[in-house]
């Protein structure tokens, strides 16, 4: 398991949970195509307000996809989902208010490369939330210091390094003042030093009660803070577990494959 | 570390000494270095470059011969030049037409009106050089959607209707305002839209209210202008006087400043995920794409009055400027959708993951970036563009390439052929030199801190 230990262990053990009764996503028998190939299969989920999901998989199981539905970055054919209570659908007004309520954290950073770090971060807020340029700076400035490089503001994202990159997207979502936050594989493409920088930073956020659906292969990440495991292959959800069950005694055969291949070396 | 030795049990490690650095061998570097690098590496290469060398001198030596030692700057006809040097270039017919190559056969009493168009531009274009001014947009917006008017109705004059009455006199009134948003700018620290808020006491009041004391401005502004210039008018000078220069740079610039935007609108429209568009914009691109400028020209002046009333007259130059544009906005659709292309998929994402719409994230994400990589190419089809406008001589209107071949033509001037061309080929040259080099600047400043790409 010490290949995945990457998070700096604090006192060993859960975060406190922040779950409450208000479901904020829903998916009902979603299926989704690219051309002929079936990519998600009759997928079921449902999330409450403050619960946090770690999602895991072989790559090519439907994961990134999965959450790239919930924003609609990728278009599901049959099915429904439902995020905050509003339904995906082809109405685009809908779709963009979703997608501000709701953050996303990308495998490769996608910050903009022609803005500076505050830029990148006031943009979203003046633009689509029309905050006044000052007051949208403040805020940019608050969740800087939170991801810990507010003396980075004045920089252009080519300047920083891949885990500062990633912690100023991780602020740039926050600025939007999201009620649920999507992590699309965010240490994957970071070196093996930065990755604990990223996920401490997402850590504190987990603990600060924000809604968020992981998709990772940190299991030790997942271990401390999620509150709930769903393993994927091939398009379906194999097994959703509690996190201590989930690595201690796997229900399907599938995960515990999963699991022995991941946590061997 | 090697001089390190506080570890107990260890005996003092070797210190490290670096060398001191000597400098380079004198055969290497600076001139002679580079010389031998380059001219002189070996027999072969050595003969090369005194044999180039002595093709270059022979020749720069025969052209300043013809051109400045045995050249006649003064002169009454082609004969009298003969007469004095048989083996120089005749300048003195250069010189002699020099006002037809410039304004073509725009008459000499009202050519000032051109000189004060151009005058005017400057004056429009230059608070874009000024540093850290804001509102840069807002000043050139007005010099692409109004400037135009003014310059039209300097360059033709005539009866002006309702309209053109509006534009003429709200291009001057936001002319005036510019400068004095400029000055405004430098003496307080904030922008005239600003001031007046301030000073009207609407920064109290909501912000979408705070455009209408600027409004008003405009409108008391216009009226004073259009109480003091109202009666004021210009003969008219129709457009078939006009020419040289003058006429290759009005064309060519109303090409190069609607080919952008036509070009962005058709790119955009080719990417659209809605069929009717993507196909009309594919259909459209493609098909001026692949017919010559030359027919384009003909198509406009022969073909169009065709599609059009009978009673309704288009002027020649006019359809010429449409073909122009139809064309140019074609060709920078492609560079613009090669750009677009060049932006990674994530940049898309990201932008629509924070909820922001369709066209926010053109214009603030993705064209930002794909226009900068565009400079090369967009500048090139400019250069182009400006070259291509020579092909309007052969549909008949008196640009500068028609000026030049028309000395020869001239009984005094006779035979003349190789000076005007000589001429005209230096003038093209220092316009493009000039575009070519400001992108070059330009591709600088916009990179500045961009350091990611």
């Amino acid at each position: 398991m010490s290949a995945t230990d990457t998070v700096p262990m604090a006192p060993e053990g859960q975060i406190a949970s922040a779950i409450t009764d208000e479901e904020v996503i829903r998916l009902i028998n979603v299926n989704k195509w690219y051309g002929e190939f079936h990519v998600l299969k009759d997928v079921n989920l449902s999330v409450r307000r403050g619960e946090r999901i770690v999602i895991c998989g072989p790559s090519g199981s439907g994961k990134s996809t999965l959450i790239r539905c919930i924003n609609r970055l990728e278009q599901h054919q049959e099915g429904e989902i439902i995020v905050n209570g509003t339904t995906l659908d082809s109405n685009v007004k809908n779709i963009e208010a979703i997608r501000s309520d709701v953050g996303m954290v990308f495998q490769s950073f996608n910050l903009f490369p022609h803005l500076t770090v505050l830029e990148n971060c006031t943009l979203a807020p003046m633009w689509v939330r029309k905050r006044p340029l000052d007051e949208a700076a403040d805020v940019a400035m608050k969740y800087l210091e939170r991801v810990r490089i507010p003396e980075q503001a004045h920089k252009y994202p080519g300047q920083l390094s891949g885990g500062q990159q990633q912690r100023v997207a991780i602020a740039r979502s926050l600025c939007m003042n999201p009620n649920i936050m999507l992590f699309d594989e965010p240490t994957s493409a970071l070196d093996p030093e930065m990755i604990s920088e990223v996920l401490d930073v997402m850590v504190e956020l987990a603990a600060s009660g924000m809604t968020m659906l992981v998709v990772t292969h940190e299991m030790a990440f997942a271990r401390k803070v999620a509150d709930r495991v769903i393993f994927m292959d091939q398009g379906e959800i194999v097994e959703e577990n509690a996190p201590d069950e989930f690595f201690a005694n796997p229900r399907v055969d599938r995960s515990r494959l999963f699991l022995s291949q991941i946590l061997a070396h | 570390m090697a001089t390190d030795n506080t570890q107990p049990g260890q005996d003092a490690a070797i210190v490290f000494e670096p060398k001191q650095s000597r400098s380079a061998p004198v055969a290497s570097v600076g001139v002679i270095g580079w010389l031998r690098e380059n001219l002189f590496y070996s027999w072969f290469s050595t003969i090369v470059t005194v044999v180039v060398a002595w093709g270059m001198f022979e020749g720069a030596a025969y052209l300043y011969d013809w051109g400045v030692t045995k050249a006649v700057f003064e002169a009454e006809s082609r004969r009298q030049c003969l007469n004095t040097s048989p083996d120089g270039a005749c300048w003195a017919g250069i010189i002699d037409w020099m006002n037809g190559f410039m304004y073509g056969r725009y008459p000499d009493e009202e050519q000032w009106r051109i000189n004060l168009g151009g005058v005017l531009l400057i004056a429009w274009v230059l608070p874009f050089w000024l540093p850290n001014l804001k509102g840069k947009i807002g000043i050139g917006m007005s010099a692409v959607m109004v400037y135009p008017f003014l310059a039209a109705y300097l360059f033709l004059g005539g009866e002006r209707g309702v309209f053109l009455n509006l534009m003429v006199f709200l291009a001057i009134t936001l002319l005036v305002l510019n400068w004095v948003h400029v000055v405004l700018f430098y003496l307080t620290g904030r922008t005239l839209t600003e001031n007046l808020v301030r000073m009207t006491g609407f920064e109290h009041r909501p912000e979408t209210t705070h455009k209408y004391p600027m409004l008003a401005l405009v409108a008391v502004v216009w009226g004073c202008v259009y109480a003091w210039l109202g009666d004021w008018q210009l003969e008219l000078v129709r457009t078939n006087l006009w020419g040289g220069l003058f006429l290759t740079i009005v064309i060519a610039g109303v090409a190069i400043v609607s080919a952008l935007p036509g070009g962005v609108a058709l790119a955009l429209a080719r990417r659209s995920t809605m069929p009717v568009i993507r196909v009309f914009a594919i259909t459209f691109i493609e098909l001026f794409r692949s017919v010559p400028l030359i027919t384009v020209l003909f198509m406009a002046v022969t073909m169009m009055p065709l599609f059009l009333p009978e009673d309704f007259q288009l002027n020649k130059l006019v359809q010429v400027m449409i073909g122009v544009c139809l064309f140019a906005a074609a060709y920078m659709a492609e560079v613009v959708r090669g750009g677009l292309q060049a932006i990674p998929n994530g940049q898309y994402e990201a932008a629509k993951a924070m909820g922001l719409s369709y066209w926010k994230m053109m214009n603030l994400v993705i064209l930002p970036q794909a226009l900068k990589l565009m400079i090369p190419n967009i500048v090139g089809n400019f250069m182009g563009l400006l070259k291509d406008t020579t092909l309007v001589s052969i549909i008949g209107l008196y640009d500068m390439l028609n000026m030049l071949k028309a000395v020869g033509q001239n009984p005094i001037w006779i035979g003349l052929h190789k000076e005007p061309l000589v001429f005209g080929a230096a003038i093209y040259f220092v316009l493009c030199f000039a575009m070519s080099k400001y992108s070059q600047r330009l591709e600088r400043t916009i990179g500045q801190g961009n350091t990611g790409r």
